[in-house]
């Protein structure tokens, strides 16, 4: 077991946190290059800038989208969401971690404040999961990996819950801590993969969108012909 | 096309891979990364990317003298791929030497602090200058591309004759300097590689090796992209080479037989092993193939022969940029990392060449852009059924997560341990010995390896003067009358506290207060505190270094001897007509200088045996 956790947080870990990273830029640097081209490729270019910019900004802060529109399932994701990046990135442990492989740091959360936020986080992450699964529309929508990223989500933050508050036995605490780390090797690996990519797309998505409607010359010939192929 | 896109995806990965081994090389230092040690220096990065990068880029010049100064107008396509190649073998070799150099962001140096007297300054000054004239020859390639750089364009079109002509000079003397190089080896290269001609041997392969270069480059690339095989031209440049690789041959075997090495070539010595196969796969085995003008003109054995010439070339200049010193140097064997990084240069290189081959005008009809042969149907975004237009970056999608996957491979393969080299050993330095109590001759030897100094004491004080200790010696640890070398430098190779600062201060040693050196009321620094001589009044400095002592750093023994002899040898050569090798390491050490070199000093002093060493600490204990 100690091996495992040994090799989980050391050469997996690197494995998983630099395809993260890479993969992360890489698909970032793709769209820009594709929307580019498209842009380029565009008969008409007229774009809307400011628009687009105000709408990018609108879904950075989501504040006044939320206002306008109070839906439960909007709150709840914007707070899950706060837990979800701050409590991995500013818990203690993790930042010593950090400090003690590569000799960066920085400050840290108040433990009761981490404590808070990791419960907020479950708690959250389960009602966005009953969301899901009992309102028809939102039912409608989800695809398979909505779904499992809620679940999987759930893995590292429950396992670092229990072994951070919890007295626990020696033994389970090594197979929890394997599970925490594993699970969080996993989420690396698999976000520039899937819809978690949105974490440095999602700026960029208001461009894109205008941009996918501007369609090259003698296109609509080309989409017939695809669909066709679809059918 | 999926030839080219699977090579690609096999040169994304190896860049990839070689990435993350450099970024481990520039965090962690040289220390994790390679096998090197201080007595290995030179390994597989110099042998390859180096030596054999800056021979492999030989074909630009030898293709460039070709169809510019012997006008042989035929060659034309072979030019500018030749010119391609030889840039971007000079922009790895540069590359290769940045990741091999211990402190890279130095390497200006070279542009502003000129040492005229090393042959590594003229191959740099050689790689600076060749590199930017290759980039002027080739840049009007890409510039065509746009009306805008037009004028550019015909600027640089103005001067191509006489860059062409600068670029062979400069070849000539680079290619051949490296041969230079070695020279200075003479002791720790393998005799079979030494040679006095070394300089003339290396240009004369280069030649050979850049016409075979540029023949193994047009097979290549035809081959990849499903083209017709050049193979007249390539016929044609097997049979100069053919002859350049036979006048290399006989220079080599001159050389060998004129300096009495031949017995060394069939003595079964592993060194011997390596000598003869080199030479069968550099020069016997190609030469003959391409004399016979029926293997010439066939495809597989131009691609046979020329192979045999870049890979038995390459290993010629490995050989001699390492391998065949090992005898005397430390066992080396390159770890995976060097291999990897050395690897990586090469496929980023090839990876710049196909894009250029694809998006340049460098063959007469350019390659069709591989993804427009095959059909992708448009994509939709599954979710908002928006067209995404085609996806025409298949490849650029498959290549940038090849070279992503393969990055964080190597960033798993790295140790996860905080990494550091060891440093210099701190080696505490023992005094000198000497085999009368009288310290007449004294054996400088200290950290008690092998190599000493025998230091004739009694005959510097004859020749310099009784009353001039202080010429040498620094006057003196305070409350004596001299002291030796070793009792303040007292570390071999690292800097010394010589002030001890602690000490001064505290109760247990001279216990003062801060105000007794330092001045009250301003800052307290070494230079604003006491001078020694203050407190210590027959402390006195050797010549100029009085300001020494206010640095508490003090450099190391070996530093400090080699100062103090060396410079004032170098006065004392300049005024002694008979001796005007006074100042060369010969001198001093004379243990383990090869008998012919010590000839070459032109005296000889017949120094005692030092069998029964008794330390010269009589002065001390005996008081």
């Amino acid at each position: 077991m100690e091996s495992l956790l040994s090799f989980a947080r050391g050469p997996l870990f690197r494995l998983c946190f630099m395809i993260m990273l890479l993969g992360l830029a890489r698909l970032l640097f793709l769209d820009l290059w594709e929307a580019y081209r498209a842009y380029r490729k565009a008969g008409d270019k007229k774009m809307p800038w400011r628009l687009i910019v105000r709408r990018s900004l609108e879904w950075a802060v989501p504040v006044k989208r939320v206002s306008r529109n109070p839906q439960l399932y909007y709150i709840v994701s914007i707070l899950f969401h706060i837990g979800l990046i701050v409590v991995p990135v500013f818990l203690f442990a993790h930042i010593n971690l950090w400090k003690s492989s590569i000799g960066i740091s920085w400050p840290a959360l108040p433990f009761q404040w981490a404590l808070w936020l990791t419960i907020s986080t479950i708690v959250f992450a389960a009602v966005l999961l009953i969301e899901r699964l009992s309102v028809k529309a939102i039912h409608l929508l989800s695809r398979g990996q909505d779904y499992f990223w809620l679940i999987l989500l759930l893995f590292p933050f429950v396992t670092g819950f229990v072994c951070a508050n919890i007295r626990i036995s020696a033994g389970l605490y090594e197979f929890l801590m394997a599970v925490h780390v594993l699970s969080g090797d996993l989420i690396f690996l698999l976000i520039p993969f899937t819809k978690i990519a949105h974490c440095v797309l999602a700026p960029f998505s208001q461009v894109i969108d205008a941009l996918a409607w501007k369609f090259p010359p003698a296109t609509d010939q080309d989409i017939l012909e695809t669909l066709d192929r679809f059918k | 096309m999926s030839r080219v896109q699977n090579t690609k995806l096999i040169l994304w990965l190896l860049t990839g891979f070689a990435a993350a081994v450099a970024l481990n090389r520039y965090v962690f230092g040289l220390g994790v990364t390679t096998n090197l040690s201080d007595k290995t220096p030179w390994g597989f990065w110099i042998g390859f990317d180096v030596m054999a990068g800056v021979a492999l880029a030989a074909g630009g010049f030898v293709t460039t003298a070709i169809f510019y100064i012997m006008k042989r107008e035929e060659f034309h396509p072979l030019v500018k791929p030749a010119v391609l190649t030889a840039f971007l073998g000079y922009l790895a070799v540069v590359a290769g030497l940045l990741v091999d150099l211990g402190l890279p962001w130095n390497i200006w140096h070279m542009i502003i602090y000129w040492n005229p007297h090393s042959p590594l300054f003229e191959v740099g000054w050689c790689v600076m200058l060749y590199t930017t004239v290759l980039l002027l020859e080739f840049s009007p390639v890409p510039l065509e591309k746009s009306s805008r750089y037009a004028k550019i364009r015909d600027f640089l079109m103005k001067f191509r004759f006489p860059l062409v002509l600068l670029g062979i000079m400069l070849s000539t003397l680079h290619q051949s300097s490296l041969g230079t190089l070695f020279l200075i080896m003479r002791y720790r290269l393998y005799p079979l590689w030494y040679s006095h001609i070394l300089p003339i041997e290396f240009f004369i392969s280069a030649v050979a090796l850049g016409l075979m270069m540029v023949a193994f480059e047009s097979l290549a690339s035809h081959w990849l992209y499903r083209r017709e095989p050049e193979t007249s031209l390539v016929s044609r440049l097997c049979a100069a080479a053919a002859w350049v690789l036979v006048i290399y041959f006989v220079a080599k075997m001159t050389d060998i037989i004129a300096s009495g090495k031949l017995g060394l070539i069939f003595n079964g010595k592993w060194q011997s092993d390596l000598f003869i196969v080199e030479v069968l796969v550099s020069t016997i085995i190609p030469a003959a193939l391409f004399f016979v003008p029926k293997y010439r003109g066939n495809t597989r054995v131009q691609w046979i022969g020329s192979s045999m010439v870049v890979v038995g070339m390459v290993l010629n200049r490995i050989d001699v940029g390492g391998l065949a010193m090992l005898d005397s140097t430390a066992s080396y064997t390159p770890s995976w990392m060097e291999i990897a990084i050395s690897f990586g240069v090469v496929s980023a290189a090839v990876l710049v060449f196909l894009f250029a081959i694809e998006n340049f005008h460098i063959w007469e009809i350019r390659p069709e852009d591989p993804e427009s042969l095959t059909y992708t149907p448009p994509s939709f975004d599954y979710s908002s059924r928006t067209w995404l237009g085609v996806p025409s970056m298949a490849s650029l999608t498959k290549h940038t997560l090849a070279f992503v996957l393969s990055f964080a491979v190597g960033m798993a393969l790295m140790s996860g341990k905080r990494l550091h080299a060891e440093g210099i050993d701190q080696i505490t330095v023992r005094p000198a010995t000497a085999a009368d109590s009288l310290c007449d001759t004294l054996c400088i030897n200290g950290n008690r390896d092998d190599q000493f100094v025998d230091f004739s004491h009694a005959g510097h004080i004859s020749r310099i003067g009784k009353d001039s200790c202080w010429v040498c010696h620094h006057l003196s640890l305070p409350g004596e009358k001299l002291s030796s070398c070793w009792e303040c430098h007292t570390s071999m190779y690292r800097e010394a506290d010589f002030f001890k600062h602690d000490w001064h201060a505290s109760s247990a040693g001279a216990n003062l207060k801060c105000d007794d050196c330092h001045t009250p009321g301003v800052t307290r620094t070494a230079q604003s505190a006491k001078k020694c001589t203050a407190c210590h009044p027959a402390y006195k400095f050797a010549s100029d270094e009085k300001d020494v002592a206010q640095e508490y750093d003090i450099p190391s023994y070996v530093d400090a001897m080699h100062k103090l002899c060396v410079s004032c040898h170098t006065v004392e050569a300049r005024q002694m007509k008979d001796k005007p090798n006074l100042a060369q390491c010969p001198t001093c050490h004379r243990v383990g200088t090869p008998p012919d070199l010590r000839a070459d000093m032109k005296w000889d002093v017949r120094l005692p045996h030092f069998d029964n060493l008794i330390l010269p600490d009589v002065r001390r204990n005996g008081k």
